[in-house]
């Protein structure tokens, strides 16, 4: 039975610090070991969600939604009012994504996606989350000097632009959906897809090149 | 719980390392390890639980170790909190015997339940108190347990953005109780929140339940 006793999980807590290998690779190895000895486990289990979120599950998801949003206004529609029924289209409804919500850039609006408590991310149409995503420096700062934040990426965002940030604290999730570049007219879904980078759907990147993805002439 | 965990405003902690290359998992035990997180998650846990035990985890502990290294600590003392797990067992590495209630997730189940959204909306028999423009103050005090209000957050003047129903409410369901209440989007005038900004015309939304607001 599970206490849902804070004091009791921080004590759990100071006993594994104080007895565990301060390694954490080994510690992962002894606890697979010890799991599977249990029957808690299979190892195969362990490859197969490895396996699935190198292969099956990224951000090459979450930039097939953008692209097809640019090309089809009543998807576009659909994604705005209702993202999880527009993910399920598509077949990429998965893990956090049961409410998402898409926000536009504009030439007016730019959004920037974080997680201020823990680092919640719209794995399934994302993939895992970027090391920087996860850090204190981006989960402090995101809030506080976006602009800042975005510099760091090399994105300069004008005065006249209003920064959207999207803190988020419940079991919503955000997908930035970024602008279409100029030059991109009549290029086809896989092209414009290739375009798309994982972190301009989380708001660390804005202007989308064209010239740089090889794409159609 | 006013934890290491609550980081939004803090500030010292420098740059934001911003690797661009993409790969899911830089090293073997980090894939390991969050996969077997994704594999033991237990019937009567909730998400609001396993968020908390990671806020449990000492502070120094929390803000120097690797991110997958903070899930394995939370999922090896919440498996002995609930009792799949001794303590003995995870400090010798060996089993005491097989644990009574293990139904292993198999490897061709993987697909559908990464194919799955958890949804949180719940029915409810109240009203909303608020409506899509209406000015509120968020709630000064936070919470001894659970508490998705940010510190950065609380005693500030914001204004309804958006109506979503009723979800699961964090700070209960952290305890493993079940209800529901109304959820909203709220923006904040960057300047209402850091001296700094006072001059900017930036905003950050937040996504608060009912009980952490007031009437502006």
């Amino acid at each position: 039975m599970t206490s849902f006793n804070s004091e009791k999980i921080a004590e759990i807590h100071r006993e594994l610090h104080s007895k565990l290998p301060s390694d954490a690779a080994l510690r992962v190895k002894a606890l697979e070991g010890l799991l599977v000895e249990k029957g808690m486990i299979e190892s195969a289990t362990i490859d197969a969600w490895i396996e699935h979120y190198t292969e099956e599950i990224g951000p090459k998801r979450g930039a097939h939604v953008v692209a097809r949003s640019w090309l089809d206004a009543a998807f576009r529609d659909r994604l705005m009012s209702d993202a999880p029924s527009a993910l399920d289209e598509l077949g990429y409804l998965g893990h956090a994504t049961g409410h998402l919500k898409a926000v536009e850039n504009s030439p007016e609006v730019h959004n920037l996606v974080v997680c201020t408590l823990c680092s919640c991310y719209p794995f399934g149409i994302l993939g895992m989350a970027p090391n920087w995503y996860k850090t204190a420096a981006y989960r402090s700062r995101a809030v506080r000097d976006p602009r800042g934040v975005l510099a760091e990426f090399g994105v300069t965002i004008g005065d006249e632009v209003e920064v959207r940030v999207w803190d988020s604290t419940a079991e919503l999730r955000y997908l930035v959906v970024p602008q279409r570049p100029a030059g991109t007219d009549g290029w086809d879904e896989a092209a414009l897809t290739a375009l798309v980078t994982r972190n301009s759907m989380i708001g660390t990147d804005r202007d989308l090149k064209p010239d740089v993805s090889g794409g159609p002439a | 719980m006013d934890g290491a965990h609550d980081l939004g405003g803090k500030q010292g902690f420098g740059p934001i390392d911003v690797e661009c290359d993409f790969v899911a998992f830089h090293e073997p035990w980090q894939a390991r390890g969050w996969a077997i997180t994704r594999s033991t998650f237990r019937a009567d846990w909730t998400i609001d639980w396993w968020r908390h035990v990671r806020e449990l985890i000492d502070p120094l502990d929390y803000l120097s170790r690797h991110y997958f290294d903070s899930w394995l600590q939370l999922q090896t003392a919440a498996l002995i909190d609930s009792g799949a797990l001794t303590l003995e067992e995870a400090v010798s590495g060996r089993a005491a015997g097989p644990a009574p209630d293990a139904e292993p997730m198999a490897p061709k189940a993987v697909a559908a339940i990464a194919g799955s959204a958890a949804t949180f909306d719940r029915p409810i028999d109240s009203a909303p108190a608020f409506q899509p423009g209406d000015a509120v103050i968020t709630r000064r005090m936070g919470a001894k347990g659970h508490c998705r209000l940010p510190a950065y957050a609380r005693g500030r003047a914001g204004r309804i953005h958006a109506y979503h129903g009723a979800h699961i409410f964090a700070d209960d369901s952290a305890k493993g109780i079940e209800r529901a209440d109304h959820i909203y989007s709220v923006v904040f005038e960057a300047g209402a929140l850091w001296p700094e900004a006072a001059d900017r015309r930036d905003r950050v939304f937040l996504d608060l339940w009912e009980p952490y607001l007031e009437q502006a």
